[in-house]
């Protein structure tokens, strides 16, 4: 991949070290040092803009006697969360990249919501033709319809990207923050008031050495809220600015990790695309 | 109709809409539930609290 003359030098990536903090199905939450301010902040705008995912795109409303406008249904199915985990798109592609007129199965997925009334229709009411392919949660409501009513269409989900409409956004809250550097200075009179000043509880006194301790240092928000209302200026806050603390929050539809592997994976793609062209 | 994304962040807070409203109408603290939901942020909380179901 890499032309002949051109150095590939060993970047100070080689010394990046990555600390999971906390992981569950919709949150990551970890620490990178020995990073660039200008790398965290591309793998976050990736993260968010790049990194594909199924929405609804298309609504074709065959029947609506409701209360809510078509366009309105419409624009709320499109924000529904759709199941995208690299196992159930497997095989799916953009549909710029597909070759069919207007859709077919390699680009998108059909769905069908047929209700009658009363009631209120659900996300679990829409029923599509692939079984993985369907909405992350099933208690999101829908619509509204009264006696008599009926609503029926038809909605075509195709893969897409953040950049191009908020609903293809598979994060969330997806930000970083400098790594707060809490100091505590050798005259500290432990008066206990930076600790209650704390709205966060970072800073705890430990009755045992009589000594102020930061005791969740991933909790502050750095507010200088103890500096402010220490009297002997010993508390000091600062920040590390070669570390991060990294958060990715997904709305369901694919794993954190997974979001940060192709986010990954799309960057590295750019960055051969130059090499290539060089 | 509560928006199906929490405005701010994109949360799909209407999941939990169903479930709020019927353990505030008992009497529940908003507080509480919220929490136990795991509706951490206040952009998204705003979303629960201050929305009235009209029709």
């Amino acid at each position: 991949m890499v032309p002949e003359g051109l150095e590939v030098r060993e970047e100070e990536g080689s010394n990046m070290e990555i600390h999971v903090q906390k992981k569950n199905e919709i949150e990551l939450v970890f620490t990178i040092s020995g990073a660039d301010m200008s790398f965290v902040n591309a793998i976050r705008r990736v993260c968010m803009m790049e990194v594909p995912k199924m929405a609804i795109d298309d609504v074709h409303i065959i029947k609506n006697d409701s209360a809510m406008f078509d366009e309105v249904l419409a624009h709320r199915l499109g924000l529904l969360p759709l199941v995208s985990d690299s196992e159930s798109i497997d095989g799916m592609i953009l549909p710029e990249e597909c070759d069919c007129e207007e859709y077919c199965p390699k680009c998108s997925v059909s769905m069908v919501l047929k209700k009658e009334g009363p009631g209120v229709v659900y996300s679990k009411d829409l029923s599509s033709e692939d079984s993985r392919i369907k909405p992350v949660y099933d208690t999101i409501p829908l619509l509204k319809l009264k006696d008599d009513q009926e609503v029926e269409l038809e909605a075509t989900a195709q893969l897409g990207i953040g950049m191009e409409h908020a609903k293809w956004e598979p994060t969330t809250a997806c930000a970083y923050k400098f790594y707060p550097q809490i100091t505590i200075g050798e005259d500290c009179q432990s008066c206990q008031k930076c600790a209650e000043a704390c709205p966060r509880g970072v800073l705890e006194f430990d009755k045992k050495s009589e000594k102020i301790k930061v005791v969740d240092e991933l909790n502050c928000s750095m507010c200088k809220s103890c500096f402010r209302v220490c009297e002997s200026r010993t508390i000091d806050i600062g920040f590390d600015d070669t570390k991060f603390i990294f958060t990715i929050e997904t709305d369901g539809s694919t794993p954190p990790e997974e979001v940060l592997i192709k986010a990954c994976d799309v960057l590295s793609e750019k960055a051969d695309k130059i090499i290539d062209i060089l | 109709m509560i928006p199906i994304r929490c405005i701010s962040c994109g949360k799909a807070v209407s999941a939990y809409f169903d479930e709020y409203q019927n353990r505030t109408v008992e009497g529940e603290d908003p507080k509480a539930v919220l929490d136990d939901l795991g509706v951490t942020r206040y952009c998204c909380r705003r979303m629960l609290i201050s929305h009235v179901e009209t029709w």
